[in-house]
C-alpha cells in the first residue's frame, strides 16, 4: 500500500525534473494524471494482491486507456474504451511528436503531440518503477528508470537543472527507498519486538527509530551534496547540476559562456602567425565589420554583458531575424549578401561573426538570434568550420537624419546608459567639454570620435595596461595611451555620460583583400568598437581608434561618422590591408603619425581585459580557497567569542538589592521593577551557568542531563582537584543556579564573572594542551549548538512528515 | 503557598531536633546513617516506612529506637499468619457495666506503630491497615475513629522468597511512602556492636529526646517547604519515565509522586533548606520508587532489580536547567 504511492510520488518528483524541456505546463498536468492513474491501479493491485506479472500489463492497458482518454477522446468509444481509430489517432500524434522533437530544440512548445509522447514516457517509467519497487520490492532498481528520466533534461538542456528540482528528484527517491525499507523492517521486525502491556500495543520502537536514522542520513546526504561543492571555494559553485558549465568545453549542450571563446581566443592570438579565423566575400565586395559580441554592460571596470537570450522561435532557419531595434523603415540601407566560411581551427564559439544588422542568416545548426542585439549564437553547435551566409541591411543614414533622432526608446535608454555611479567627475567634465559645441547627439558621437582618433592627441599602444575605473580615467584623462579596447571603451562611456544609449561591440574588423571581392581574417583583426543608437536609425559603430599604420591596421571609420568637413588623406575612410608580419610589439609613442605594429596588438591579448577577467593563477586560487577555508572553519569559534561576550555581559550586570527581593517575595506588590531586576539577576545567573557548561563541554568534562549544580561542583572538586578558593567558586556559581531556579527567594547573590573565570581556570589546568587551543579554535560546544539546530530542522522534518493522515489500522501481515 | 517568616528558626529546631532523634537511634544501631536519615525524612513526611531484609539485621531495633526516642506511644504488632485484622484495628466488646459496646482500640491507636514481619499475615489482615495509613482513621462496626498525628507504620518484612510469607499486595506496598533495606553492618560496625551490645540492651536506656509536639512542628515545618516548579515537573519526568521504561510491567503511581515531592520536602528540611533541589529527589527515587514497580518479564531474565531500573532512570532523566531565555541554554536531551 505504501509502497506503490512512494513510487508514484517519486516519479512524479523526478518527471518534475523535466521542466527546462518544455515551453508550457501543460505536459506536467497530464504527466501527474499519468501518474495518478498508475498508483490508483498499483494501490488496488497491491490491495487485491494481483499476481506480480499482471500489474505492469494492467498499468499499461490502464495508461493506454487513460492516453485515449486524454488525446484521443473523440475516436475512442464513449471517450473511454480504446478503438483502431483511437489508436491510430494517437499513433499519429506520437509521429507528429517524433517529428517536433527532431525540428525543435528545448524548450519545445507544449503541443498536443509532444505532451501526449511526454505522459506516455512518464506513463512507462510509472509503470516501470511501480514494478520494480512495488512488485519486485527492488526499490533501489527503480532508480534506474527514474535516472534515466533524470538524465533526459541534463543531456538535452543547456541550462543547468536548478538545485530545487535535484533536491525534489532526490528526497523522491529517498522517500521510495525509506518506504521500502519500512515495509522489510516492518515485517521482520514485528513478531519479535511488539509488547502488549495492559492490552496496548505498542509501536515497534526499532523500525521507527530506523527509518528515523535512514531518513536523516538521507535528508544530511542531500543537503551535503548541495550544500559542500557551494563551500568549497575551489570547485565550481555547482559542478553538481551544472551539466554544462562544469563539465568542461567541448562536450555538447554547453551553455553560452562569453569567458572560454575568449581565452580560447586569445591562445590564437598569441600565435606567432596571423592565424586566418575567417573568410568571407559579399555582394558588395566591401569590407565588413565581424561583430560576435555586443556587451552591454559597464560595471565601472569592464564592459561584459547579459547573456542573450533566444527562444525556438529565433531560430535563424525560421526566418528573418528580428529587426533591428531601432531602425526605421525611412533609414536608406544598403543591402549586401555576404558568405562566411568560419576556419576550421577555431574552437569553442559558439556566437557567428556577423556584420551588423543582419536581417537573414543561413547556417546548418541549431542558431538562435538575440533578440535585442541581434548577436546570433548557438547553445549546441560550434561555429567551427562553419559555413554560412547573412544578407545584411546595412543603414547609410544621412547626417540630417542622424540629426534629427528623437530621445531615445525607454527601454533602451534604460539598459543602454545605465552607468556605475562612480563615474570620475572628471570623465563627465571631459565629455561635456569635448562635445560643447556640439549640438547633437549626433554631432556629439562624431565629436568624440573626433577626439579620440585626432584632437585628443590618443597614442595607440598595445601594452597599457589594466582595465579598472582608474585605468579609464588613466587612459582618458592622464596618459591617453591605449589600444581599441581602452579606446572603445572610453567612447561609449563618454556617449552613455552624454545621453547617447551606446554599447561595445567585439568581432573582427574587415580584414584584408584576397581578391576576387574575399577578405581574410585573421587573428590579428581582433577588436573592439563602440556602437551608439539613435532613435530611428538604430544602432550605428564608430571607431574612436587611431586606423592605419599607427592604430588599428584594418580599422575604418564609417562616413556617417566622420565630420562633415573632412580632411583629405585622412586615414580612416579607406580600408587599409593589415600587413602580415612584424615580430615587435608596438613601441609607438607620440601623435597618430608615429608607426605601429598591429601584430602586437594580438600578442597583447586585446581585447580580453575587457569581456573576461583572466583569472587568478591557480596558487593564488588555492590561497584563497585556504583562507575561505580557514575563515568558514573559524566560525564556531567566532560565534563561541560573541556568544561568551554576551554572556559576560550579563553576568556582569549589577546585582538586585535585597529591597527588590522584599517586594517580590511579597507576591502581592506590583513591584514590577523589582521583578525586572530579578529577571535580569536569573539571566545573569543563567547565563554564568550556561556559560559553565560550556566551558565544561569544551574541556571534554560534558554534563550529563541528570547532573544537579550541586553534583556537579562535587565532582569537579573530586576529579579536578580543585583548591580551596576555586572550590568555593564552583559552590559559589552552583548553589546560586539552584536557588535561582528552585528556591522561593534567591536570596542574595554575589556577581559570578571573577568565580566563573576562576573555575575555567582550574578546568583549563586539568586538561591537554591540545584540547585547550581546540576549545578555543574549534569550540565543542559551538558544533554541539550547530548539531542542536540540524537535529531541531530534521525533528521539524519528521514532524512534517507525521501530519499525514494516518489510515486505519489494518492487521499486519 | 504562605510564606511563615520564621521560617529560618523552624528550619533552625527542626535540624537540631532531628539530629537529637539521629544521634538517639544511632548509639543503638552503628554505621546506618542512610538508613536512619531516611526513616527520619518518611517521618516528616507523614509517611509510612517498609523495611525489607533478611532476619536479624537490626529492622526491628531501628523501629523501636526511633519510636523510643520520640516521647509518644509506641506500638508494636507481630504479624503471624493467624492474626485477625481486629487484632490490629481493635473490637466492640459488650461493657456489661454500661450494657453497651464499647470500642477497644486496637494497636493501631499509636502515633508510631511497628507492624513487624508484615508479609508473614494474611492478605486480609494486611489490607487491615490499608485505611489505617492512607486515611489515617480506623472504621469499626460502621463507627470512625481518627488517629493522632503524627502517625506511622514501621513495618519491617523478610524478603518475599523465605518461607511462609504472603506478598505485600501492590495497593499496600503503594501506601509506604519509602522502602529501605538494612543491609549488614560493617566489620567494624558489627565489632562495636559486640561490644555494646554484649552487656545489656542499649534500647533500654534510650531516652525520648523529642515530643510529640515538637515533632507535630517539625511536620509543619516540612510542609511549608518550597517546591518550584521546575521541581514538580522533574516529579512527574522521573515518575512518567517509570511508566515507559521498557524494564518495567507497572510504573510508579501518581501517589507515589505525591509521596516523592513530600519526602523530597522533608529531606530538604533535613538539609535546613526552605526549598526543594533535584538532589533530594535523586536521593529519594530509589527508596521511594522501587518497591512499587514490576519489573517487566526481559529484566527478570536479566535480573535486573527495579532498583536498578530506577537508579537508571534518574542518570537519564535530565534535570531541570535554568530558562531558555538564557544565552545558548542547553535543552535536555531529546
Amino acid at each position: 500500500m505504501r509502497l506503490p504511492i512512494a513510487s508514484g510520488l517519486a516519479t512524479a518528483a523526478v518527471a518534475a525534473t523535466l521542466y527546462p524541456l518544455f515551453a508550457g505546463g501543460t505536459w506536467f498536468v497530464s504527466g501527474l494524471g499519468a501518474i495518478l492513474v498508475i498508483t490508483a491501479m498499483g494501490v488496488f493491485a497491491s490491495h487485491f494482491a494481483f499476481p506480480r506479472w499482471l500489474v505492469p500489463l494492467t498499468g499499461l492497458a490502464v495508461l493506454w486507456i487513460y492516453l485515449t482518454v486524454v488525446f484521443a477522446g473523440d475516436d475512442a468509444w464513449a471517450r473511454v474504451v480504446p478503438t483502431r481509430d483511437s489508436a491510430l489517432a494517437l499513433m499519429e500524434l506520437v509521429g507528429t511528436a517524433f517529428e517536433d522533437i527532431q525540428r525543435f530544440a528545448a524548450p519545445v512548445p507544449s503541443n498536443e503531440a509532444i505532451t501526449l509522447l511526454t505522459t506516455g514516457g512518464i506513463g512507462i517509467i510509472a509503470v516501470i518503477v511501480d514494478f520494480l519497487a512495488a512488485r519486485m520490492r527492488r526499490a533501489a532498481l527503480a532508480g534506474l528508470p527514474l535516472l534515466a528520466l533524470f538524465v533526459v533534461p541534463a543531456e538535452i538542456v543547456t541550462d543547468p537543472i536548478g538545485w530545487p528540482a535535484f533536491i525534489l528528484a532526490a528526497l523522491g527517491y529517498t522517500g521510495l527507498l525509506l518506504a521500502d525499507g519500512r515495509e522489510r523492517i516492518g515485517h521482520w521486525g514485528r513478531a519479535v519486538l511488539v509488547r502488549r502491556v495492559g492490552g496496548i500495543t505498542r509501536g515497534n520502537p526499532d523500525a521507527g527509530q530506523l527509518r528515523l536514522s535512514g531518513k536523516r542520513i538521507g535528508v544530511t546526504a542531500i543537503a551535503l551534496a548541495i550544500l559542500l561543492p557551494g563551500l568549497l571555494p575551489t570547485l565550481e559553485p555547482n559542478p553538481m547540476f551544472g551539466f554544462g558549465v562544469g563539465s568542461g568545453p567541448g562536450r555538447g549542450g554547453n551553455t553560452i559562456s562569453i569567458p572560454n571563446p575568449i581565452v580560447s581566443m586569445r591562445g590564437y592570438l598569441t600565435l606567432p602567425e596571423n592565424a586566418t579565423v575567417l573568410t568571407y566575400s559579399s555582394s558588395d565586395s566591401a569590407p565588413h565589420y565581424m561583430r560576435i559580441w555586443s556587451l552591454d554592460l559597464f560595471t565601472g571596470e569592464q564592459w561584459t554583458m547579459t547573456p542573450p537570450t533566444g527562444s525556438p522561435q529565433n531560430r535563424v532557419e525560421n526566418g528573418p531575424l528580428p529587426s533591428p531595434p531601432g531602425q526605421g523603415s525611412a533609414v536608406p540601407v544598403k543591402r549586401s549578401e555576404s558568405t562566411i566560411q568560419i576556419s576550421d581551427d577555431i574552437d569553442e564559439l559558439q556566437f557567428l561573426p556577423l556584420p551588423y544588422p543582419a536581417s537573414r542568416v543561413v547556417a546548418e545548426g541549431d542558431w538562435r538570434a538575440d533578440r535585442s542585439t541581434l548577436m546570433v549564437f548557438s547553445t549546441r553547435d560550434y561555429a567551427s568550420g562553419l559555413k554560412y551566409q547573412v544578407a545584411t541591411d546595412r543603414p547609410a543614414p544621412t547626417p540630417a537624419m542622424l540629426n534629427a533622432a528623437g530621445v531615445p526608446d525607454p527601454e533602451v535608454a534604460e539598459r543602454y546608459l545605465r552607468l556605475p555611479r562612480d563615474v570620475h567627475p572628471r570623465i563627465r567634465e571631459q565629455a561635456e567639454d569635448v562635445t560643447r559645441e556640439a549640438d547633437t547627439p549626433y554631432e556629439q558621437a562624431v565629436a568624440l570620435q573626433e577626439w579620440f582618433t585626432k584632437t585628443g592627441n590618443f597614442t595607440y599602444d598595445l601594452r597599457t595596461q589594466g582595465h579598472s575605473s582608474s585605468a579609464l580615467y588613466d587612459f582618458l584623462i592622464n596618459s591617453r595611451v591605449g589600444y581599441c579596447e581602452q579606446f572603445s571603451a572610453g567612447m561609449a562611456v563618454m556617449a552613455r555620460i552624454l545621453g547617447i544609449p551606446a554599447r561595445v561591440a567585439i568581432g573582427y574588423t574587415g580584414g584584408s583583400s584576397i581578391g576576387g571581392g574575399s577578405w581574410q581574417v585573421g587573428t590579428h583583426d581582433m577588436h573592439a568598437w563602440p556602437e551608439l543608437y539613435f532613435e530611428g536609425v538604430g544602432w550605428l559603430a564608430f571607431e574612436p581608434t587611431p586606423s592605419g599604420g599607427l592604430g588599428q591596421g584594418t580599422a575604418r571609420a564609417p562616413d556617417y561618422s566622420l565630420p562633415p568637413v573632412q580632411e583629405p588623406g585622412d586615414s580612416s575612410s579607406s580600408p587599409s590591408p593589415t600587413d602580415s608580419s612584424s615580430p615587435e610589439a608596438g613601441t609607438a609613442t607620440g601623435g597618430p603619425d608615429a608607426t605601429r605594429n598591429p601584430r602586437a596588438l594580438d600578442r597583447e591579448g586585446a581585447l580580453a581585459p575587457v569581456t573576461v577577467d583572466e583569472g587568478t593563477p591557480l596558487l593564488a586560487q588555492i590561497g584563497a580557497g585556504l583562507v575561505v577555508l580557514l575563515l568558514i572553519l573559524l566560525i564556531p569559534a567566532s560565534l563561541r567569542v560573541v556568544a561568551r561576550s554576551r554572556r559576560r555581559r550579563m553576568i556582569a550586570r549589577p546585582p538586585v538589592e535585597s529591597t527588590a527581593v522584599a517586594d517580590d517575595s511579597g507576591g502581592t506588590t506590583g513591584a514590577t521593577a523589582g521583578r525586572i531586576r530579578v529577571d535580569r539577576r536569573a539571566a545573569s545567573v543563567s547565563a554564568a551557568w550556561a556559560e559553565l557548561d560550556d566551558a565544561l563541554y569544551d574541556y571534554g568534562m560534558s554534563r550529563p542531563a541528570s547532573e544537579t549544580p550541586r553534583a556537579l561542583a562535587r565532582r569537579l572538586t573530586e576529579s579536578c582537584g580543585f583548591d580551596a578558593l576555586s572550590t568555593a567558586a564552583i559552590d559559589r556559581i552552583a548553589s546560586a543556579t539552584e536557588r535561582m531556579l528552585f528556591a522561593r527567594t534567591p536570596g542574595e547573590i554575589r556577581p559570578l564573572a571573577e568565580d566563573l573565570d576562576r573555575v575555567r581556570r582550574s578546568l583549563a589546568a586539568t586538561v591537554s594542551r591540545g584540547r585547550r587551543i581546540r576549545a578555543v579554535l574549534l569550540p565543542p560546544s559551538t558544533l554541539r549548538r550547530l548539531r542542536g539546530m540540524g537535529e531541531r530542522l530534521l525533528d521539524g522534518f519528521d514532524r512534517l512528515e507525521n501530519l499525514r493522515v494516518r489510515r486505519p489500522s489494518r492487521k499486519p501481515v | 503557598m504562605a510564606v511563615s517568616h520564621d521560617v529560618g528558626q523552624q528550619l533552625g529546631d527542626l535540624v537540631a531536633t532531628a539530629h537529637r532523634i539521629r544521634q538517639a537511634i544511632e548509639s543503638v544501631i552503628e554505621g546506618k546513617t542512610d538508613a536512619v536519615r531516611l526513616t527520619l525524612t518518611v517521618l516528616l513526611a507523614e509517611g509510612h516506612l517498609l523495611i525489607e531484609d533478611v532476619p536479624g539485621v537490626g529492622k526491628t531495633m531501628l523501629a523501636k529506637a526511633l519510636a523510643r526516642s520520640i516521647d509518644c506511644p509506641v506500638r508494636r504488632v507481630q504479624f503471624t499468619p493467624d492474626l485477625l485484622p481486629s487484632d490490629i484495628t481493635g473490637v466492640s466488646a459488650y461493657n456489661q457495666q454500661t450494657r453497651e459496646f464499647e470500642f477497644k482500640p486496637g494497636p493501631v491507636f499509636a502515633n508510631i506503630v511497628v507492624g513487624d514481619e508484615i508479609n508473614r499475615a494474611s492478605p486480609k489482615t494486611q489490607s487491615a491497615l490499608l485505611e489505617c495509613m492512607e486515611e489515617h482513621q480506623v472504621t469499626v462496626d460502621g463507627a470512625t475513629y481518627h488517629l493522632d498525628t503524627p502517625f506511622m507504620v514501621i513495618a519491617t518484612q523478610n524478603p518475599i522468597e523465605m518461607e511462609g510469607t504472603y506478598p505485600l499486595p501492590e495497593a499496600q506496598r503503594d501506601r509506604f511512602t519509602a522502602r529501605i533495606a538494612m543491609g549488614y553492618p560493617a566489620p567494624a560496625a558489627e565489632l562495636e556492636m559486640l561490644d555494646v551490645h554484649g552487656a545489656a540492651s542499649p534500647l533500654d536506656k534510650l531516652e525520648p529526646v523529642a515530643t510529640t509536639a515538637e515533632v507535630r512542628a517539625l511536620i509543619e515545618a516540612v510542609r511549608a517547604v518550597y517546591v518550584s516548579h521546575p521541581i514538580k515537573r522533574y516529579a512527574v519526568d522521573l515518575v512518567t519515565a517509570t511508566r515507559h521504561s521498557p524494564d518495567l510491567r507497572l510504573g510508579a503511581s501518581p501517589r507515589s509522586t505525591l509521596q516523592l515531592v513530600r519526602a523530597a520536602r522533608a529531606h530538604a528540611a533535613l538539609s535546613g533548606r526552605d526549598y526543594v533541589i533535584p538532589d533530594d529527589l535523586q536521593e529519594l527515587a530509589v527508596p521511594v520508587l522501587a518497591h512499587r514497580l514490576l519489573p517487566s518479564v526481559e529484566a527478570q531474565g536479566q535480573r535486573r532489580h527495579p532498583e536498578q531500573v530506577v537508579a537508571e532512570l534518574v542518570r537519564r532523566v535530565p534535570v531541570p536547567e535554568a530558562q531558555a531565555s538564557g544565552p545558548g541554554g542547553v535543552g535536555p536531551g531529546r
